[in-house]
């Protein structure tokens, strides 16, 4: 398949740079300022370039690292390029914000130029834990940035948490998810704390600083999941929570096709469980087009100078056989509660779900963790506790 | 050469006594070999035998010794595999002598094994001239040693030759001491050749080369001769004898020692110990044959499940020079295909296990030791049982019995409690204790085979700080409450843990093994229960509780691709598993515990 005709429509940039590295983070990023960010957004703009003719984004999503970082005067720049080359207008558009790193001027900057969606990396919103996350912020500065982005005209706004914190409690769990339904967020985005080979949290855990209490995450994720569907955030996909429209929020439009997702689930990443093209820009983003997957560089001195050399800066590339595609495919989509509408799943693979995987559906229905309809197939609650060892069966 | 020229001797020695010195010694002095050849001409042969300071086998080396007396003698040193594991092994070696010496550290004193081979070579009537070696250490001890030699095995003190083989001091004494005193060889009086066969080893030109000790006659190329107890009869292809290299001879008399060939294409059809004889005027055999069997058995198994082919081929060659070592295919749920292999003892198994580690570079696993038992049923039969997975069911068994072994322990005084206490773990009784000097006593234990099979003699060293030193003899079989310990996993047996253990230690392994099982069978899906069962009863218990999660918090476009590969790496290795029932177990899991 080529990519140099088709039309894609969401686009990923990967900003790398942060205020301070976090504990638990493994993302390519560094900390960082001054001229490296400079050299990186004269590279980001010649690399929008090259991709520009391909791309007619229907979905953008900013993130990092720290995009909310970028000063006022770099993200005039780049507001900029993407208005000379044709590529604003997105239906959806996301930058991931620090609570520590938004003002007024820059949050309407970047409405001004059609971002909709604000993505707040909260963590947590107890003090002692933040500051054992290594985060730069304090739970003040959260509910401040969250009026200041309201008042710039963000209508759609998604509050990351994270839980199984080491040293969290049920009871210090509760009192987050108090405060944050409280904020009235939009979207929740909720994580047990992963630990990430060569992130100081890991070494932590090695090194037996603390244990990890399987139970105890198990059921602060029960509670999450409880908790959500009583203040009215639908799960759609193992860590993600949205609103329906409705109560004076109206839908985003488009609306969705699968009416089993919801109205302010994130689109650009729904894209991404559901097998769709996107390309990737900035140091170590991966794109996926045509069935090709690229990913840049993760140095960013070294992305800046292949693309100041007119350069796509791709470390690797990845094409799977047609078979071997549909199964990741079908194994990733199911980390959404709606699962695959058999049509969609079709369109999107060329495979029809029920005669390849008919075996694994079965076996997965039969173990009672999967359900299936005359239109769809879908991992119930119980199969979404085990959506790794579910995926596992698809791939191929 | 005449009979009465003749002189065939052993040297026996506690490992690092020194016999090997003294053997390159008296080569050396006998002319046998150069000084600056010394070096290769080491008569052990394996890395690892020298590593262990123990010889396994050895070729038996002709020398020419010029006595006082002026006249020209043929010595003939027969080496023995110096274990008592070897004990037939090495009463066939000896049963080729009509002396022996005794090498005594003289800083050491008498040792385990010194006692354990002085019996040995005394039940074959042999000359024994009792050597005190290493007499220019600043710790000798001559008059102690010479001492615990009356003290302990009744050997007059007034026989013994103190030297040092390491600065040649008193070798022409000894030379002399075995042409004095060792018996010339009288031939049997029968009409023909009788010659014992008691060691071969495989050459792949001319096949088995079998060491031979002429008891009466002769043997030349061309002759007919029969195995009596194979009853295969050969043409004789060549005679030699070892110096040490193989050199051709005419023929080999009464008395004399060397080797023939006669194109035997398998070991096997060499026992040891058999009689070889004219085949045409075939004379008596002589005494003291027996067929060998294994006494201590382990599975042994590949690592890596496509290594069988290799292993099973591996295992042939080493047999081809180890008549003693058993193997037969088993396969086991846990450990895939294998081998059932039989040994003469503890030594054995380990010798066989690193060989086929070294020399052949497999990597292996082997299961719990078992030794025979003897298994007396309801109707009145018996049944030898070596394999756990045969032991039969509860009600059919009337009683069972072990093999015992009569142990000889050496410690230093201040450690005679704890080697009591140990000996007592062991299920051992001690039924004498001697005082051999000022620091050290000797302990005569009887003790169940299958108690020193796994860590006795490291347990002994570890008590006496290096200092104590064992050594056993088989000594028959007693009445036992063994039973058969499985081990579960939801219900299934895993096979090759099973074993058969005293009831007053099934719980307490059971235990461990549960206990250790836990920590390396990984989480399922469902909660795993693993339990310790003798018949139906669960004597220990442990569980491997569900994990109730599955699931990568975080998974974005960025993320798809590595997940993926992680998935399918898991999806692999979940192919690789055993499975026992319903629960998935990686095989490096069971290795593990049987590591431990």
């Amino acid at each position: 398949m080529s990519s140099t005709t088709a039309s894609v429509r969401s686009l990923y940039v990967h900003v790398p740079f942060c205020a301070h590295k976090c504990e638990y983070c493994a993302f390519y990023s560094e900390a960082s300022s001054g001229e490296l960010i400079n050299r990186y957004v004269g590279a980001l703009e010649r690399e929008l370039e090259l991709v520009a003719g391909t791309l007619r984004p229907q979905t953008i999503f900013f993130g990092g690292g720290t995009p909310s970082i970028l000063n006022l005067k770099q993200w005039h720049q780049l507001l900029h390029t993407m208005d000379r080359l044709n590529l604003l207008g997105a239906a959806e558009w996301t930058v991931e914000c620090n609570p520590a790193t938004v003002s007024l001027d820059k949050a309407k900057l970047l409405r001004d130029f059609g971002v909709n969606r604000i993505s707040m990396g909260v963590q947590s919103l107890d003090e002692r834990l933040l500051e054992r996350l290594g985060r730069i912020h304090s739970r003040e500065q959260v509910f401040k940035s969250f009026d200041t982005l309201r008042a710039a005209g963000f209508e759609n706004i998604n509050v990351d948490l994270m839980f199984a914190i080491p040293t969290q409690t049920m009871e210090i769990w509760h009192a987050t998810l108090n405060e944050a339904f409280a904020l009235q967020s939009e979207h929740l985005s909720c994580y047990e704390v992963i630990y990430e080979q060569d992130t100081p949290l890991f070494a932590q855990l090695k090194a037996g600083e603390f244990d990890v209490d399987e139970d105890l995450a198990y059921d602060m994720y029960e509670t999450l999941i409880d908790r959500c569907e009583q203040s009215g955030f639908f799960h759609y996909e193992v860590a993600n929570f949205a609103r329906r429209a409705g109560a004076g929020r109206a839908a985003p439009r488009p609306v969705l096709s699968d009416p089993e997702i919801p109205d302010f689930a994130c689109r650009h990443n729904v894209n991404y469980w559901r097998g769709g093209d996107y390309h990737g820009l900035g140091p170590s983003a991966t794109a996926y087009i045509g069935g090709l997957r690229t990913r840049n560089w993760s140095n960013t001195p070294l992305y800046c100078e292949q693309l100041e050399k007119g350069k796509r800066p791709f470390e690797t590339r990845e094409e799977l056989p047609p078979l071997q595609r549909a199964g990741e495919i079908a194994a990733f989509g199911l980390r959404m509660t709606a699962g695959w509408p058999f049509e969609e799943f079709q369109k999107a693979s060329g495979f029809d779900l029920r005669s390849e995987w008919a075996g694994q559906m079965s076996e997965l229905v039969n173990k009672g963790w999967a359900e299936e309809s005359p239109v769809r197939f879908r991992l119930n609650r119980q199969g979404l506790r085990f959506a790794d060892s579910a995926a596992e069966m698809f791939l191929r | 050469m005449d009979a009465a020229h003749i002189r065939n001797f052993s040297i026996i020695a506690h490992i690092d006594h020194g016999k090997t010195t003294l053997s390159d010694r008296l080569l050396h002095i006998t002319g046998t070999i150069a000084t600056r050849d010394m070096e290769d001409q080491l008569l052990d042969a394996m890395d690892l035998e020298r590593e262990r300071g123990i010889t396994i086998k050895a070729h038996p080396v002709t020398m020419l010794y010029k006595a006082k007396n002026g006249e020209t003698y043929e010595l003939n040193l027969i080496d023995t595999p110096g274990h008592v594991d070897f004990a037939y092994e090495v009463s066939r070696s000896l049963s080729a002598c009509e002396g022996a010496l005794l090498v005594i550290d003289a800083a050491q004193g008498v040792e385990a094994q010194t006692v354990a081979n002085y019996h040995l070579a005394s039940k074959q009537n042999l000359l024994i001239i009792p050597v005190i070696n290493k007499i220019d250490l600043p710790h000798a001890n001559v008059t102690l040693a010479k001492q615990q030699l009356e003290d302990v095995l009744a050997v007059p003190s007034e026989w013994a030759i103190p030297c040092s083989a390491k600065e040649g001091i008193g070798i022409v004494d000894i030379l002399e001491a075995i042409v004095e005193r060792v018996p010339p060889p009288k031939p049997t009086g029968e009409p023909s050749l009788q010659a014992l066969a008691f060691d071969s080893y495989f050459d792949t030109y001319k096949g088995v080369v079998t060491h031979i000790r002429v008891f009466n006659g002769e043997i030349r190329p061309g002759m007919m001769v029969k195995l009596l107890h194979s009853g295969k009869s050969y043409e004789v292809k060549e005679v030699g004898s070892f110096n040490p290299k193989p050199y051709t001879r005419e023929k080999l008399e009464t008395g004399e020692t060397g080797y023939i060939t006669a194109n035997i294409k398998s070991p096997s059809d060499v026992k040891m110990g058999d009689t070889i004889t004219d085949a045409r005027n075939p004379s008596a055999e002589l005494p003291g044959f027996k067929e060998i069997h294994p006494m201590v058995f382990s599975g042994i198994y590949p690592i890596n499940t496509a290594d069988y082919e290799a292993l099973k081929s591996s295992m042939g060659k080493l047999k081809l020079n180890d008549s003693a070592f058993a193997y037969s295919s088993e396969t086991s749920v846990a450990l895939g295909f294998g081998f059932r292999c039989g040994f003469l003892g503890l030594l054995h198994l380990e010798i066989v296990q690193e060989r086929l580690r070294r020399e052949y570079n497999m990597d292996i696993i082997a299961t719990y030791p078992s030794v025979v038992y003897k298994i007396h049923l309801t109707d009145g039969t018996m049944k030898e049982v070596d394999n756990p997975a045969f032991m039969p069911e509860v009600t059919y068994i009337e009683r069972i019995e072990e093999p015992m072994v009569k142990t000889f322990v050496i410690c230093p005084n201040e450690n005679i409690g704890d080697m009591m206490a140990l000996i007592a773990e062991k299920r051992g009784q001690v039924d004498h204790t001697e005082t051999l000097d000022a620091r050290r006593v000797m302990l005569s234990a009887l003790v169940p085979l299958n108690e020193i099979l796994i860590d006795f003699h490291d347990r002994i060293k570890s008590i006496t700080r290096g200092f104590g030193s064992m050594d056993y003899e088989p000594s028959g079989y007693a009445d036992s409450d063994m039973v058969k310990l499985d081990m579960l996993v939801n219900g299934e047996p895993m096979d090759a843990f099973s074993c058969i253990v005293h009831r007053s230690k099934a719980e307490g392994r059971g235990r461990a093994l549960a206990e250790k099982l836990k920590e390396v069978i990984p989480r399922q899906q469902f909660a795993v229960k693993i339990q310790a069962a003798i018949g139906g009863k669960i004597v220990a218990s442990e569980t491997v509780s569900a994990f109730r999660k599955d699931v990568t918090a975080k998974c974005y476009g960025g993320d798809i691709s590595r997940k993926r590969k992680l998935l399918e790496k898991q999806k692999e290795g979940k192919k690789r598993m055993k499975s026992i029932g319903s629960v998935n177990i990686p095989q490096e899991a069971f290795i593990e515990v049987l590591k431990a």
